[in-house]
């Protein structure tokens, strides 16, 4: 009795691909490849003749295509004619629900003396008051304190903590995470950013946020663990494959760890990219005065997420566009939002109102430039500092600005001349041709950029070069 | 048996919907993945789990996942599928996640993320799609491939020169993390069934947080073994099977384990973690010590690895900051923090600290002889070198503007009874030498420092005492 009430299978020839894989399932021999091309397919189908079908359904378990075998249903007429395939299986649209923002919470912080903190653990602290509880990291000097910080903290603050087995698995937790909607971040230095850029470009790709401090150290290869600006070019002009950018921002001191990834997570929602924060080995372990903020994020989930609930079940997050007209149209939606992101640059301009030898830095170089802009001006000499906060995007019109008066620019940096290179594709994108002669102090490997060195550029008109 | 409802009524995303490709699938006749798919598609509609479950799609012949599932999707990079599925588990405790990979994907690029995953064991579901050759970029060699099998970049057959075939499911089964590995196939009608049930039950078992589960499912590519799929089947039967054996690798009893709380956003909690307080540390100074500098104090403290001179540093910053002041301090760097010398540069601004390094200190503190040879010539006219007179016997002669404060740090600490205060002693003596801060100020920084071992408080009072008490003896 139970047998008579299975029902018998059904095919549409259209959505058979003759793969022959319910033959040897049907016993009673109801099943056989038809003589004729499908005209609309191209391919072969199978042909039903259900005289001696008992329902058995090992010919539907057998078909591979969701459309191709299957029961037929009291009532259904089994000789139609094709038309549309939503009439025939009935119009069912995806029930998924239309998504709505789910915001963030701004809650209040008392007010509290300022801690006394290194500058990993002002970021972690960010972070934390960023909202974020999703945290993947790989040990990697100079940057590890973040992550041990984070490692100790999240489990008192129900959050998650997880030492991957790589950068490359963390970048992807990373990827699971904020597909889901949620803040994540990750604590790394330059030989782990550099293998975390595949990923980097999934993210950008798929519109995923995500914050990743780059505290950057000596390199090319292995190089050694001391402060180096050794990721400028990376961040600004190298985040994987493709049409990538993301807004970098350039702290200088503790306090600005924490501000300014705080932000980052702020601008990385607000325009679904990545955000990178370059730090250097000094900053990352230079303790200082950090006041926290009066206020801290509690997330929400934005509309765009794959959270694993019903209200988000439509949603898909992918960077795969296999037209090129699509993948095209993608690129120009994210041309637009880095053209939008022009509007985060930021910059300090220091004592370069009147300045005729302006000196340009970011990081701990910024902080020795802004000691000899002191010691300059004590021997009357009109000298200013200005200080790129974003790299990407470029504070080119604070440049301009700052250089209005200048005689001299000397740019102040631990690195091969990576922010110089910064500086000119700024100004020349932003058509200025006329400026003086930008003159260097590059140390490498490792070495800082001393005052005296600055000092000895500025009075002495030497080259200092290593 | 019947379409699943968790399929798309119409694959909108294949491209774009129109004609029959908003029915049917992408895959080649007598492909396995479609059938993996349908199994999986039926294990998530009778578990009821439509609306919570995340699909991984990898990257392979299976890419397009999501075209066809009605859940979440979200499209990972090439092997690192586990690890995307991680990050949404623990986003989502009570999502569903399930990576879908196939040979390439998961046993050759993505090996580090799958075998690090199982171990983690975290409830997820990998179903792994084994067809013993690239699907997708067309034919090669997989690490799967069989001995002799031809494929694009195995052209005479695989070799011992490519190595042997790798078997996921024993290797999976052999690690602590997973609780349920099964290697099924799809020749058959018995198979299929074996093939849908393991799949049933991997998701089963993530839903009731018992843990992580790896189905292996033998699959035919007629397209790329260059066979019908009649005797794609028998191969898989003839050839696979006895180099990858069916059935169940391990299946473990575990209670369900996996219960996460809703993350903490308590502001208090946060402001506790970091030690933040409301309360105003009192003060003392009358203002910025500018008879040691107008507006920023260099000091450099250095010793030994334990002489405790990062947290004398670390200390006077505090102090600093207690008053109101800037300060910064940054620790000796790279390899030599690893037990040779230790030293710290310390800056206190009235408004802001400039240059945080101190490469001509107006202060510096040594805690040995080689400290004091390196860094006492760096020391400003008119500066201070405060010195272990117990350890430093034949001090280098400096410009006669800098003063000279020998005291005994380890001798009047070992006297205390705890070598480990002489950083104390030496703080005393920094304040006696300098007045850069009242008393009290480097005092209250000390005290908060030790606020969770008070017992040690009077210890430490003491040797700040005798630091004090040493300049002033030298000064008669």
């Amino acid at each position: 009795m139970a047998l008579k009430e299975r029902p018998k299978p059904f095919l549409l020839p259209e959505y058979c691909k003759g793969c022959g894989r319910c033959l040897d399932a049907c016993a009673k021999d109801c099943i056989h490849l038809s003589d004729q091309i499908n005209p609309l397919t191209g391919l072969v189908p199978v042909e039903l003749d259900l005289t001696n079908c008992n329902a058995c359904g090992l010919c539907m378990d057998a078909c591979p295509e969701p459309y191709g075998l299957r029961p037929a249903h009291e009532g259904e007429i089994q000789d139609f004619e094709l038309e549309d395939p939503a009439k025939l299986f009935g119009v069912k649209p995806s029930n998924a629900p239309e998504p709505v923002d789910m915001p963030s919470e701004v809650l209040p912080l008392p007010r509290t003396e300022p801690l006394v903190i290194k500058g990993t653990y002002a970021s972690a602290l960010g972070a934390l008051l960023a909202g974020c509880r999703h945290v993947y990291g790989y040990p990697i000097t100079p940057s590890t304190e973040g992550a041990e910080l984070m490692a100790k903290f999240l489990p008192k603050l129900d959050g998650t903590f997880i030492q991957a087995v790589s950068e490359v698995a963390t970048v992807n937790m990373m990827y699971g995470t904020a597909g889901a909607g949620l803040p994540t971040m990750t604590f790394t230095s330059s030989p782990g950013f550099s293998l975390m850029l595949e990923g980097v470009s999934y993210m950008i790709g798929a519109e995923l946020p995500g914050v990743f401090v780059d505290v950057m150290r000596g390199g090319p290869g292995l190089g050694n663990i001391a402060p180096e600006q050794s990721d400028i070019k990376l961040a600004c002009h190298g985040l994987g494959h493709g049409n990538t950018q993301a807004i970098t921002l350039a702290p200088s001191t503790p306090q600005e760890m924490l501000d300014l990834t705080m932000l980052a997570f702020e601008l990385s929602f607000k325009y679904r990219n990545p955000v990178i924060l370059l730090g250097d080995g000094y900053l990352g372990q230079m303790t200082g005065k950090v006041q926290l903020p009066e206020t801290m994020i509690k997330p929400g989930i934005p509309k765009w997420a794959v959270f694993g609930d019903a209200m988000h079940r439509k949603n898909v997050i992918t960077s795969i566009f296999l037209t090129e007209s699509d993948l095209e149209a993608h690129n120009v939606h994210l041309n637009a939002k880095y053209e939008a992101m022009q509007v985060e640059a930021r910059a300090e301009s220091f004592l370069c109102e009147d300045a005729e030898v302006v000196l340009i830095a970011c990081n701990t170089p910024a902080r020795t430039a802004k000691g000899a802009v002191q010691e300059l001006r004590h021997q009357g000499i009109k000298a200013g500092l200005f200080r790129p906060i974003t790299l990407w995007p470029f504070p080119v019109e604070e440049l301009k600005a700052a250089i209005h008066g200048a005689q001299r620019i000397v740019v102040v940096e631990a690195s091969a001349g990576q922010l110089e290179d910064e500086i000119r594709l700024a100004l020349s994108k932003a058509g200025v041709n006329q400026f003086p002669e930008i003159e260097s102090v590059r140390r490498m490997g490792g070495v800082l950029p001393q005052q005296s060195e600055i000092m000895t550029r500025v009075l002495g008109r030497k080259e200092v070069l290593a | 048996m019947s379409k699943a409802s968790v399929f798309y009524d119409r694959f909108e995303r294949h491209s774009h919907g129109e004609g029959l490709k908003g029915h049917a699938t992408h895959y080649c006749p007598g492909c396995g993945h479609g059938l993996a798919h349908k199994y999986l598609a039926e294990a998530i509609d009778e578990l009821g789990i439509q609306d919570r479950t995340v699909a991984v799609s990898p990257v392979g012949c299976s890419v397009f996942l999501y075209y066809y599932f009605d859940v979440g999707n979200t499209q990972a990079a090439h092997g690192r599928a586990p690890v995307v599925a991680l990050g949404h588990k623990f986003a989502n405790p009570e999502s569903v996640v399930v990576s879908y990979q196939g040979d390439g994907d998961l046993a050759s690029i993505g090996l580090a993320e799958t075998v690090a995953t199982a171990q983690l064991g975290a409830p997820i579901t990998v179903i792994f799609i084994n067809n013993a050759i690239y699907g997708m970029t067309g034919g090669q060699m997989a690490p799967t491939t069989l001995m002799g099998q031809t494929s694009s970049t195995s052209p005479s057959g695989r070799n011992e020169y490519n190595g042997q075939p790798l078997k996921m499911a024993e290797l999976i089964a052999g690690l602590d993390g997973p609780v349920y590995v099964e290697r099924v196939a799809l020749y058959d009608a018995k198979q299929r069934i074996k093939a849908k049930k393991a799949i049933h039950k991997a998701m089963k078992l993530q839903v009731e947080g018992r843990g992580y589960s790896f189905i292996e499912v033998l699959a035919e590519c007629p397209t790329h073994l260059k066979m019908n799929p009649e005797d794609t089947e028998k191969w898989v039967k003839e050839c696979m099977e006895p180099v990858y054996p069916l059935g169940v690798k391990k299946d473990l009893t575990v209670d369900p384990w996996f219960k996460r709380n809703a993350p903490c956003f308590k502001g208090e909690k946060i402001l506790s973690l970091a030690g933040a307080t409301s309360e105003h540390p009192e003060r003392f100074c009358k203002g910025f010590p500018t008879h040691l500098a107008p507006n920023d104090i260099s000091l450099k403290l250095a010793g030994s690895g334990g002489d405790g001179a990062q947290t004398a540093a670390m200390l006077i910053a505090r102090a600093a900051i207690s008053e109101g002041f800037d300060a910064t301090h940054i620790p000796s760097y790279g390899p030599e923090s690893r037990g040779g010398t230790s030293y710290a540069d310390v800056h206190v601004a009235e408004d802001e600290v400039l240059n945080p390094g101190s490469p001509d200190p107006q202060v510096l503190i040594a805690f040995n002889a080689p400290s004091l040879v390196k860094f006492g010539p760096t020391v400003r006219k008119g500066g201070f070198v405060i010195y272990d007179s117990s350890v430093v016997t034949d001090a280098p002669v400096l410009d006669p503007s800098i003063k000279m404060f020998p005291v005994p740090f380890t001798g009047i600490a070992t006297d205390l009874g705890k070598a480990v205060v002489k950083n104390i002693v030496a703080l005393g003596a920094l304040q006696a030498a300098t007045n850069i801060f009242p008393k009290d100020t480097l005092l209250g920084a000390i005290r908060t420092a030790l606020k969770d071992k008070c017992a040690l408080i009077p210890l430490n009072e003491e040797a700040f005492a005798w630091g004090i008490k040493s300049v002033e003896a030298l000064d008669k």
